[in-house]
């Protein structure tokens, strides 16, 4: 037989090889001709060609950067939350003697496993200034806060998210904490360290790599908030709670200018492989130093 | 003070605070658990617990489009979780035994999987218009086949690095070629992670709503988009909205339970090599 032979660990890859071309691939590269095109969803077959204009605009397009700002206080605010508070807890969770242990770590999980849409809806609900219980039960004694706001609306939307993805970092961070070795703590111990100083000084040192790695999953995914904003305020009041995916949904898919969302979405590439260029690197470090 | 009552303190200090994350996590499920049996006037009134229960909204919801929308959400699932662990297996394989491509191709696998979905919905879009499977639930596989199928893979590779290679060659020996060696010993060996990478990539396929929010219409729509149609502009149906949530994420707290286990094998472990 003159067949070409292909050896058995590329045959292996055939398969997912083909479907990402086809779903991922190929859509990224029509993506990048899409970008040089004034093309609109509107006048599909009218489009033409207009070089890097697309992105030209874009440094002058106030609400994209407007969006991109939105989106980086949205990320740290939230992520930063994340990440003491699930250190926190997983702090107490990895505690041998902590009661009912196996069923608050399993408990607290929940919320990271269920729709986003859903999460936004319920705390829509919650939130609402005329039927929600949390406004209600706060203005009977006295405490008046409008939730969904031009001052406030972003900072709820991050503590939503903090709700929905604290449990991911305690996950992460809990993994973190049972991987550590037992030497260090043993010698510390030994040295008459308890509380907070074994923390500040063994355990947080030791964690280090892992909190930066489970930071940085944590970022790249949060820069990707889109349903709370579509549940509850549609990127308002005016434009506080625009982010970049909802900012490219809208252009995209309101506006129906393809073209630009598609060059949008490019300069969103190029922050998301640099994020990812770091993770791969922190995680790299952590796996030579095991 | 004696350190044994310092250690009793703490040990209460501990539980208050788990308790009161436990409340924070369930107040928002329990509320709208309890909309879902409340008719209009008693959710106008939250503060007011004398209400009647009423099923009027569960049966709304359940004669409604939901059902529908469920098994829509359900197909979609299967096909995307078993088109990706059927693809994902090999490659994630090939990567753990032969290490193919090296870190470059790892970087890739993991870059795929983090992409937003903003980034692919134009060209997604104008494609499923194009092949007319616009509006369809295969719209919605072919865009979930995006971030599922590297996430499994991804999610398999530790699995496979703890398959002994002795259990191959053993096989070898026996007189296996190299595919009979892959399904009769080592795939049997990953049966968990694959259990595990499913089960996970469900969730997720079933949380989606971006993608099908744009690719779905009609009675093709799935269940997160059947959500977010009881709150809109045009009107709000808030105990039908609540009773659709509890049936959105019930399965998939349920489904939590058994992938909990396995979920940090597969999302860190084992992936890059140093």
């Amino acid at each position: 037989m003159s067949r070409l032979h292909i050896p058995f660990k590329y045959q292996l890859l055939i398969p997912m090889v083909v479907i990402l071309v086809g779903v991922m691939i190929f859509p990224l590269a029509y993506s990048f001709l899409l970008s040089l095109q004034d093309y609109q969803f509107t006048k599909i077959g009218q489009q033409k060609f207009i070089g890097v204009e697309n992105y030209i605009t874009l440094f002058s397009n106030k609400s994209y950067w407007t969006a991109m700002r939105n989106t980086i206080v949205f990320v740290i605010v939230a992520v930063a939350l994340e990440v003491v508070l699930g250190f926190c807890l997983a702090l107490l969770l990895h505690n041998k003697a902590t009661f009912l242990r196996g069923f608050f770590r399993s408990t607290l999980l929940s919320p990271m496993f269920i729709t986003p849409i859903a999460v936004g809806l319920m705390f829509r609900f919650l939130l609402n200034s005329q039927l929600g219980v949390i406004p209600i039960a706060l203005k009977s004694i006295g405490i008046q806060v409008d939730w969904f706001g031009p001052r406030q609306a972003l900072f709820s939307i991050a503590l939503i998210d903090v709700w929905q993805w604290t449990p991911f970092m305690l996950l992460l961070l809990l993994a973190g904490l049972e991987s550590l070795p037992e030497e260090p703590f043993e010698a510390a111990r030994v040295d008459g360290a308890e509380g907070w100083k074994m923390v500040r000084y063994i355990t947080l040192p030791l964690m280090r790599p892992i909190i930066l790695a489970a930071t940085v999953i944590r970022m790249l995914d949060a820069f990707k908030v889109y349903e709370y904003v579509y549940a509850i305020t549609r990127g308002g009041p005016g434009d506080a709670t625009e982010t970049i995916q909802y900012n490219i949904y809208r252009v995209g898919f309101i506006y129906f200018r393809a073209g630009e969302a598609s060059a949008m979405s490019y300069t969103l590439i190029v922050v998301i492989t640099i994020m990812v260029i770091a993770l791969f690197y922190v995680l790299r470090g952590e796996a030579q130093s095991r | 003070m004696s350190y044994v009552i310092r250690k009793r303190i703490m040990s209460v200090i501990t539980s208050i605070i788990l308790i009161v994350a436990l409340l924070i996590v369930f107040f928002p499920y329990f509320w709208t658990l309890l909309a879902s049996f409340k008719n209009e006037a008693a959710i106008n009134h939250p503060l007011d617990f004398n209400f009647t229960p009423t099923l009027v909204s569960w049966q709304a919801v359940v004669s409604a489009g939901i059902p529908r929308q469920a098994l829509n959400s359900l197909i979609v699932g299967l096909v995307t979780v078993g088109i990706s662990l059927a693809a994902g297996s090999l490659a994630a394989f090939a990567f753990s035994r032969f290490n193919v491509g090296g870190n470059p191709a790892r970087f890739l696998v993991l870059l795929a999987q983090m992409l937003p979905p903003s980034v692919l919905i134009v060209p997604l879009f104008l494609i499923v218009y194009h092949t007319k499977l616009i509006g369809s639930i295969w719209a919605a596989v072919i865009s979930h086949l995006t971030y599922i199928l590297p996430l499994v893979t991804w999610f398999l590779i530790g699995f496979f690095d703890d398959v002994p290679r002795e259990l191959e060659e053993a096989a070898r020996v026996d007189g296996c070629n190299d595919w009979q060696a892959l399904f009769k010993i080592v795939l049997p060996a990953v049966r968990p992670g694959l259990g595990a990478a499913g089960l996970f990539a469900f969730v997720l396929s079933w949380n989606d709503m971006f993608y099908a929010l744009l690719l779905t219409s009609g009675d093709q729509r799935t269940l997160p988009v059947g959500i977010a149609g009881y709150w809109t502009f045009r009107g709000v149906e808030m105990g039908q909205m609540s009773a659709a949530i509890i049936l959105a994420i019930v399965p998939m707290i349920i489904l939590s339970f058994f992938v909990q286990r396995f979920l940090l094998r597969g999302l860190g472990g084992g992936a890059i090599k140093g």
